[in-house]
Formats: C-alpha cells, sequence, structure tokens
C-alpha cells in the first residue's frame, strides 16, 4: 500500500466509521501546573457520502457549569471552510462563527478544530517513512509535509496501526524542525465492530499544557436525523440525543 | 628569643618570596578560564525568598513568561502602510523560526487574535493574515486597531506611528543571542523605520557586556593611571611597578578565588578589581616614609625596617578597618553585596600580607644610589605639597574654633540635604542617556503603555468568584483607578476580554463595551473567548478555577517607588470599596521595589556595624576611647557631607550609593589612623616639641602620604567616570570626592579639634 492509500483508510477508520456516532466527551485540560479545567459534552455526527466526504457535528456541552445548554454545529465539507455556529443561551442568540484559522484551538484545548474535524488528504504530500511497533501494534509511520507553508508545522509523523488503521501516535515538528505537539492513542475499544479510540490525549510540549479525552459512552448507527443540524434544535436540543 | 618578623624574612630572601608571590599568582590566574557572570538582577536575591517565590507561583499559576523581548518599529509617517506592513509581517515570520523564542505566544500583527463581528458572523482570525494593499482594505485594519482598546498601547500607538512586536523567551532562551538575532533581521530591512529592541534580558545581557568591558579595559587603565601617577610622584619607574604588581597580585588572588569557589562575576564584584587598586595604595605610607628613612640611616636593609616598624601599626590597623569595613557586608541579605563584601576583604588583607612581604622584598632589588636621588626630592620643608599640607593644617591649628563653627554650620546644611533624599532604583537608568537600552526604553514608553510591568493579583476564596460580575465591576473599576496614575501606561486584565465579546456579540454596538449583567454570561464568553483565542490569553489573566485574576499594570517608569505608587492606590481603592477579594502585587517591577527595599534596610543595618567595627578598631589602635572619637569626626563628616550633596542635588539613594556608605568609612577611617597614630609617635619620639609643631610635622610628613594616597585613589576612581554605565559613574565619583574631602577633612580638621580639646585628650596622659 502506497502512502496516500494508507491515509485514507486511516482517514475512514478514525474519523468516518459508521453512518453516524453519539459520543459523550469528556475533556481535561491540564495545565504545565497541574491546574484542571473540564469539558464535557455530547457529541453527534453523521457522515453524507464517502469517507473523506461531508459531514455534520453537533455538539451540546454539560460542562463547565455556566455553559451548560451551549450547543456548537459544524457542516465540514472536502477542500472548503466548515461553517459553525454556536449558540450562546445567556442571550438566546445563534451566532455563525468563521474562523478563518483551522489551527485555532478548540475550546482552549490542545486540539485544533482541525484535530477534531481531520485535515484534508490532499492539502499534504504523505510518504512512508518506517515501520515501527508501538506496544503491540505493528504501524506504519507516515511522514506528512502540508503542501503550503502557511501551516504553522512544518511535518507530521503518524503512527498507523496496520490492522484498524487508527493513528496510534502523532508527532508534530515546527518550523525549527523540533517536536513539540504529540498525539497519543491511550486506549482502544472495539464498538459495533468498529476499533474506536476511547481514550487520546495531546500534550504539547513547549507549554508543557495537555489535554486529555475520553469517551464516556460511544456509539454507532444510532440513527441521527438530518434535521437535528439546525439552527432550530441548536437552540432546543431534542432531549434523547443529550441524554 | 626573637619574634619572627616577615618583614625581615623577607628583606634576607626577597627571591624566594618574589618567586613565591608569582607561583601562587599563577595558580589562582589558572582558574580564570572558568569564570561565569550574573546579570540578572532578580539573584540579588536568594530564590527562596518571599518575593520570588511568590513571583514564581504567579508565573506558574497564569503561565507568564520570565522573559520578553520587545521590538518596535517607529514610522513617522506611520505605520499604517502596505510597505511597513508588509515588513512588519516578514520581519515577524522570522522571528518566529528564532531558537528559544516561545513562537505560539508571540504578539505581533500578523499573530494578535482579533475577534469581531461580521453580520450575524464572528469572525476569529490574526489581526492580519494579508497585508492591506487598498485604501478600503487599510480602513477596515484602521477601524479593527482603534476600535479595539486591547490594541491600543499594545501593538498601536495612538499616534499610529509606532507598533511593537512581543517576543517572550523560552525557559534558558539565551535572551542576547535573540536580541541579536533580532537586530540582524532588521538591519536587512531597508526604509525610514526605526527599530528599537528593547525588555529585560536585552537591558540585562547588554549590562552583561558592558561590564566585562568595564573589567577588561577600565581597570586596567584605571591601573595606568595609578602607575604614571606614582611615577610622577617617586619617579622611579620600577617602584612604581613594584607598587602595582602589589594590586595586581591581590586582584588575581581575590578573584581566583572568587572564580574558583564557584560564585559567578556580578555587578558588584565587577567593581573589586578597581577598589583593591585604589586600596592597595594605603602602601604608599610604607614608601612615603621609606623615603624620609632611607635619608637619616643611609643603609637600606636597616631603612627598610625602621620604615615597616614606623608604619606596620597603622598600615595594619587600616586595613583591618578596611577589611572590617567590607566584612560587615558579609552580614547583609543580598548576596551579591556579601560576595562582593566577602571578596574586598580578602583583597585588602591578602595586600597587607603582601606589604609586609613582597614589597620590602621587591626594595632590595633597588640600587642605593638611585634612592638616594628619590629621597633628596623628598624634602618635608622643599616640597611644594607639605607646605600646603602645613599651611592648610595650620588654619586648623591658629583658628579652631572658627574651623569647627564653619564645619558645624556644614553638617547642619548636610543634615537638612539628607532629609530630601529620594530613595529610589532604576535600572535602566543605570544604562547613560544616549545608549541604545535607554533610548528603545524611552520611545517605546512615550509611544505605547510601558515596558516596566507589574501585576496585581486579585485572590478571592470561591471558585468562579472571578466570573461574577461584582468581581469583574470591581477590577474593571480598580483598573480605571490605576489608569489615573501618571506613572501607568496601560491596564488589562480577564474583564477586559468579557468585554470585547459581549461588544462583538451585539453587533459591535459600543453600548455593550461594559462588564455583562449576570454570571452566566461572563462565563460564556470566557468559553467563547477561550474558543477563539489563544489558550495563553485567558490563562494570562485568569487562573484555571476561576479564584484569581490577574491584572497586568503596565509602568511608563522602571522607577521602584512607580509600583509603591501603584501598590497604595490599590490599597486605597479597597479601603474606600469593601471587597471579599484580597489584592497581591507581582511582577518584575514589584521585585525591583522589594529588592530596593531589602537593599536600603540591608544598608541602614550595614552603615551601624561598620560604624561600630570601625569605631572599636579605632579605640583599639589608639588604645583610647577620646582618640577614636576625634579620629571619628573627620570621616563623619565627609560621610555627611556627600550624602548632604547627593540629597541636595536630587539624585536618586539606589544601590550603589547605599552600598557606597558602608565602604567609604572603611576606607576613608584610614587617613585618621594614619595622622592620630603617627601624631601620638611623633609626640613620645620628640618631648621637647609644642603639640603645634608636631601636628605642623605630622600634616606635613605623614601627612604627604595622606594625600599622595588620596590622589591616587581618586586618580583611579576618576577613570570610573568615564564608564558606559552609570553605577560605575556614581562610585567613581563618590569615591574620588570621598578621599579627597576626607584627606582634606583629616588635615584641616584633626589639628583644629586636637588643639580645641587638648586639655581634655591628653588629662592623665605623660605630657
Amino acid at each position: 500500500m502506497t502512502a496516500d492509500e494508507i491515509m485514507k483508510k486511516s482517514q475512514a477508520s478514525f474519523l468516518y466509521p459508521g453512518a453516524d456516532l453519539k459520543a459523550r466527551v469528556m475533556m481535561r485540560l491540564i495545565s504545565k501546573g497541574g491546574q484542571e479545567r473540564v469539558r464535557e459534552m455530547m457529541m453527534l455526527r453523521k457522515n453524507y457520502g464517502q469517507p473523506g466526504g461531508e459531514q455534520k457535528y453537533f455538539m451540546y456541552f454539560y460542562q463547565p457549569a455556566d455553559v451548560r445548554n451551549m450547543t456548537f454545529m459544524v457542516y465540514k465539507y472536502p477542500g472548503k471552510d466548515a461553517d459553525r455556529w454556536l449558540f450562546v443561551p445567556a442571550i438566546n442568540m445563534v451566532r455563525r462563527i468563521a474562523a478563518q484559522d483551522k489551527r485555532s484551538s478548540f475550546v482552549g484545548s490542545d486540539f485544533t478544530y482541525e484535530d477534531i474535524s481531520g485535515r484534508n488528504l490532499e492539502d499534504d504530500a504523505h510518504a512512508v517513512v518506517k515501520e515501527e511497533k508501538i506496544g503491540d501494534r505493528d504501524c506504519t509511520v507516515i511522514k506528512s509535509t502540508p503542501k503550503t507553508a502557511e501551516m504553522e508545522y512544518s511535518y507530521k509523523l503518524s503512527w498507523i496501526d496496520r490492522t484498524s488503521f487508527l493513528p496510534i501516535k502523532e508527532e508534530y515538528y515546527d518550523k525549527k524542525d523540533e517536536l513539540y505537539r504529540v498525539f497519543s492513542a491511550d486506549e482502544i475499544k472495539d464498538v459495533k465492530g468498529h476499533p474506536t479510540i476511547m481514550k487520546r490525549s495531546m500534550k504539547n510540549l513547549l507549554s508543557g499544557h495537555m489535554t486529555e479525552v475520553s469517551f464516556l459512552k460511544a456509539d454507532y448507527n444510532v440513527g441521527i436525523e438530518d434535521s437535528l443540524f439546525t439552527e432550530r434544535f441548536l437552540k432546543q436540543p431534542p432531549k434523547r440525543w443529550i441524554e | 628569643m626573637k619574634k619572627f618578623s616577615l618583614v625581615e624574612f623577607s628583606v634576607d630572601h626577597p627571591k624566594l618570596i618574589v618567586a613565591l608571590s608569582i607561583i601562587l599568582t599563577l595558580l589562582f590566574l589558572t582558574q580564570f578560564p572558568k569564570v561565569r557572570t550574573d546579570t540578572n538582577p532578580k539573584n540579588m536575591l536568594p530564590p527562596t525568598s518571599a518575593v520570588r517565590v511568590w513571583n514564581d507561583e504567579v508565573e506558574k499559576t497564569f503561565g507568564l513568561y520570565e522573559d520578553m523581548i520587545v521590538l518596535g518599529i517607529q514610522y513617522e509617517k506611520g505605520i499604517l502602510n502596505p510597505d511597513t506592513l508588509g515588513k512588519v509581517q516578514r520581519i515577524t515570520d522570522e522571528i518566529l523560526k528564532i531558537k528559544g523564542v516561545a513562537a505560539r505566544d508571540v504578539s505581533s500583527f500578523t499573530t494578535i487574535d482579533n475577534v469581531t463581528v461580521e453580520g450575524e458572523t464572528l469572525k476569529v482570525s490574526p489581526l492580519m493574515t494579508t497585508v492591506p494593499k487598498t485604501d478600503k482594505e487599510m480602513f477596515v485594519m484602521r477601524k479593527a486597531l482603534f476600535e479595539n482598546p486591547l490594541f491600543i498601547g499594545r501593538i498601536i500607538s495612538k499616534d499610529g506611528k509606532t507598533t511593537a512586536i512581543y517576543v517572550p523567551l523560552e525557559k534558558g532562551g539565551n535572551g542576547k543571542e535573540i536580541a541579536d538575532k533580532i537586530r540582524e533581521i532588521v538591519k536587512k530591512k531597508f526604509g525610514d523605520e526605526h527599530y528599537y529592541v528593547a525588555g529585560d534580558p536585552v537591558a540585562r545581557d547588554t549590562f552583561g557586556a558592558d561590564m566585562f568591558k568595564l573589567m577588561a579595559v577600565f581597570a586596567p587603565i584605571a591601573g595606568m593611571v595609578m602607575l604614571l601617577v606614582r611615577f610622577l610622584m617617586f619617579k622611579d619607574l620600577f617602584l612604581s611597578i613594584t607598587l602595582m604588581m602589589d594590586a595586581m597580585i591581590s586582584i588575581v588572588w581575590s578573584m581566583g578565588l572568587l572564580i574558583a569557589l564557584g560564585f559567578p562575576i556580578h555587578i558588584m564584584s565587577s567593581m573589586a578589581p578597581v577598589f583593591l587598586m585604589a586600596i592597595a595604595t594605603d602602601s604608599m605610607h610604607i614608601f612615603n616614609e621609606f623615603y624620609f628613612r632611607f635619608r637619616e640611616k643611609k643603609d637600606k636593609r636597616a631603612a627598610i625596617i625602621a620604615t615597616m616598624s614606623a608604619v606596620s601599626r597603622p598600615v595594619r590597623n587600616t586595613a583591618l578597618a578596611t577589611a572590617a569595613g567590607f566584612g560587615v557586608l558579609l552580614f547583609m541579605n543580598i548576596i551579591p553585596v556579601k560576595v562582593f563584601g566577602g571578596l574586598v576583604a580578602f583583597g585588602t588583607i591578602a595586600l597587607r600580607v603582601l606589604s609586609f612581604s613582597f614589597i620590602p622584598a621587591m626594595f632590595t632589588f633597588v640600587k642605593d644610589e638611585k634612592i638616594e636621588k628619590i629621597a633628596r626630592s623628598e624634602d618635608i620643608s622643599a616640597g611644594g605639597m607639605s607646605l600646603f599640607l602645613r599651611k592648610l593644617a595650620g588654619v586648623g591649628i591658629h583658628k579652631p574654633l572658627t574651623t569647627v563653627l564653619v564645619g558645624v554650620v556644614l553638617v547642619i546644611a548636610a543634615i537638612i540635604g539628607i532629609s530630601k533624599t529620594v530613595v529610589n532604583n532604576n535600572l535602566v537608568e543605570w544604562f547613560k542617556k544616549g545608549s541604545d537600552v535607554r533610548v528603545a526604553d524611552t520611545v517605546m514608553n512615550k509611544a505605547l503603555g510601558g515596558t516596566s510591568l507589574g501585576y496585581i493579583v486579585a485572590i478571592s476564596d470561591k471558585d468562579d468568584y472571578i466570573k461574577t460580575p461584582e468581581a469583574m465591576r470591581y477590577i474593571e473599576g480598580l483598573q480605571r483607578r490605576l489608569e489615573k496614575l501618571p506613572v501607568v501606561g496601560k491596564t488589562t486584565s480577564v474583564v477586559d476580554y468579557v468585554k470585547r465579546i459581549n461588544r462583538v456579540l451585539h453587533n459591535d454596538n459600543p453600548k455593550y463595551d461594559a462588564v455583562p449583567e449576570n454570571k452566566e454570561m461572563i462565563g460564556q464568553y470566557l468559553f467563547i473567548f477561550a474558543m477563539s483565542a489563544k489558550p495563553s490569553d485567558l490563562d494570562n489573566v485568569a487562573d484555571y478555577p476561576f479564584r484569581k485574576a490577574n491584572i497586568w499594570v503596565q509602568l511608563k517608569t522602571w522607577d521602584a517607588k512607580a509600583m509603591e505608587s501603584v501598590i497604595a492606590a490599590v490599597n486605597d481603592y479597597r479601603k474606600e470599596n469593601p471587597t471579599p477579594m484580597e489584592f497581591k502585587p507581582a511582577g518584575i517591577a514589584y521585585f525591583n521595589l522589594v529588592w530596593n527595599h531589602e537593599v536600603l534596610w540591608d544598608m541602614v543595618k550595614g552603615l551601624i556595624l561598620a560604624l561600630i567595627a570601625v569605631f572599636a578598631i579605632l579605640a583599639y589602635d589608639f588604645r583610647s576611647i577620646k582618640w577614636a572619637m576625634i579620629g571619628y569626626i573627620p570621616l563623619l563628616f565627609t560621610i555627611l557631607l556627600i550624602y548632604g550633596v547627593v540629597g541636595f542635588v536630587g539624585k536618586d539613594f539606589d544601590m550603589p550609593i547605599s552600598v557606597m556608605s558602608c565602604l567609604s568609612l572603611g576606607m576613608a577611617v584610614d587617613f585618621a589612623i594614619h595622622f592620630v597614630s603617627r601624631l601620638r609617635q611623633r609626640l613620645k619620639e620628640t618631648p621637647g616639641e609644642s603639640l603645634s609643631d608636631a601636628l605642623l610635622w605630622t600634616a606635613a610628613r605623614p601627612g604627604k602620604g595622606i594625600m599622595r594616597n588620596a590622589i591616587l585613589f581618586a586618580a583611579a576612581f576618576a577613570v570610573m567616570l568615564f564608564a558606559p554605565l552609570t553605577p560605575y559613574i556614581t562610585v567613581g565619583a563618590f569615591i574620588v570626592s570621598m578621599m579627597l574631602l576626607s584627606a582634606l577633612m583629616t588635615i584641616l580638621y584633626l589639628p583644629a579639634l586636637i588643639t580645641l580639646t587638648q586639655g581634655w585628650l591628653f588629662k592623665g596622659e605623660a605630657r
């Protein structure tokens, strides 16, 4: 398999398994000094078309307490900037958010928007570097170099599991060619036949800041209807999706 | 049994002594390559000191950087043009690539977060992603800048002529290297823009470099000046060089020891060589006496031994007094001051050992005829200086009351001057007015919010309290109060971010540029802020549980007293407006304030210790409390006068000035010791002579040594007046005036006082 093929398979099994996904997500943002902030949310995702194609995300926040009822919606398009909407319950207002910067932080965590929803595969040149074992998993190491120089990193190394095609580890190298960000998949479980990363972390080696994400519950093919992804439900999410 | 005499041994084995001295010196010299410097003002206090522990904690809680370099870019016609902004973009890109730069938190046009609203859409992006080309694009940029209070005074000056790039450094990043790389980057950019590299690490490293320059250039120059002055006094190169070597050897010994013990060279200890050179001038008394004795004895060996026995006591005791003056510094809290005190005290003792061994040994190598020639010119009555000194002492002897009364008037004036003393310390003012560091600082302080940074940390005892409207409004009120102070340029807090989001969510309506009405809104706005900006932006102003908020206070001056006025304003505000929150100052500006106070109290303590120590040494040396008191007066007089002048002139009482107080005691007392001991010796040796005659003799003969000593001392330190750093200039000016003044005081006032109080002084003495 070529590097491009591996990355395509990896994208499919990492970001596009099932027709849809319902996951209760706990995020712990941990500072260098050990201080912690918590984000807890329900993440609902639905695929439209083939892996690599359009996706819609719906997120409902439980924690921190003062943002309870806040919702966030993303329409992701291949090869085009995503559309995002945010509902601010305190002022009962929906605002579109045009974030030009895909690399900005997702809710203050060490994950960027792009880390959550995936990066367009055509934006990078992929090459196989070597084969390497991580734990008892045989991995192929792929080097992905962004085709435009405007990225904040110069390249990324991904350890792709040869059986599940999930990324087990990712290393980001900055413009000075120094490793500065590390992703790791810490717990993988089978959910309805899809190997799923239940625990993952992203660590910024420069700031010492780290984010741990765990799926408290995850389920595929739950039958999310298209109408969920509308402004109406953004303001008033159906109970059955957030309980 | 005859006691072992180092002098006799040295005269008998001169070659052995010289060889030993040289071998020891070479041994100490081997330590020199290990030299380290430390110019970080932080290390003035130990890492365990309360202020440093607290500052570290604040830095950790709010993810703050210890070091930040600021690059100011100024263009007379305004920086908002495609050409200049293009340069800003390229310079920023290049800075981001420098090793040691915390690239993720560099603030510039292209990296600072800008949250705006267009219709129903919130836009989150760096302020400038592409350089605005058209007038319309430039208009949008101008609007974005000047309508956002977070930008004004930070990355754009009110007049639009200045911008800045803030470059935080990773822990351990080399400030000097990074600053040099930034300078290289801007050097390549042509055009009429002016660039200024400022910030704490730049000042610190420039200081370090200048300090080395000073040690490597100014200390040798001072040495050469002393050599020249000595040569003019004695007309003999060999002896002048001998005296010089004496100083050099002790410098190598003490600096070698310092380095070997693993201490870094700090600003204080870098001054040690010049101090030791000056203290070495005390051996002048040996030479002075030697020539007189040689004329009487005509035999070199006998003359040397007679000289040493005549001057040994004063020379020994002045060394003791000097060592004590520096030694008291060992009891201070400020580490570099301690090290400096120990260093010079060690060097002083080394010098004295050399005076009794190396110098007599070297004397033996001088040809008799040569000494005779010099000695002939050393005639008391004929010498111009001796004549002047006799006259000066004559004034004191013949008009003692007038002399003393004039002194009393001067002392009163001096006390008035001292009462006007301003205690302050300003690190940037350690650089000269025209220096790059100072110019950069002045320009930036004029254009932007201020380069000296202090923090006021609001502390509550409940999680999420900072998110309440009352906490927000309180902090906002406090900020407005602080901004009224003339020294405060800009304040920034979490409230500013909340207000910004509030306004943006409400279609940029200025009415909403205010604290929201409830806690939910604040919490949600902060969440939106965290979603849209760099995580560090929020971390810098609020802790994780929102118990604490950090108010950034940018000061337009590095004066320690500026932060004092901020703290006073916070306390007043808190008194007028009760709140469950506590407020604690932090940051480098606060550190400077604490350090400033610490120095002052240390020095008051040091001065008292030195006064006691020096008095004890005088009393011991003279075996008389009365004589000690008399000897004390010219010394106190000199110090009072100098501090009086400092007060009148309005010069800040800062670190270098305060450190001088103890040192000057130890050094100026030398003259009184020489004068009084030689006078009493003379009285004993020539019983028939009147007191006035004995005084005149003392003023003319040992007085000449005193004067020569003072002139040499002053000559050495006068070199420091041309130093590139103001603390050295201050020290130079202080020592020059103190030495000359105390020599004059000794020769004028001691005779006057002794004449006036002779009945009391000599009561019970066999005279």
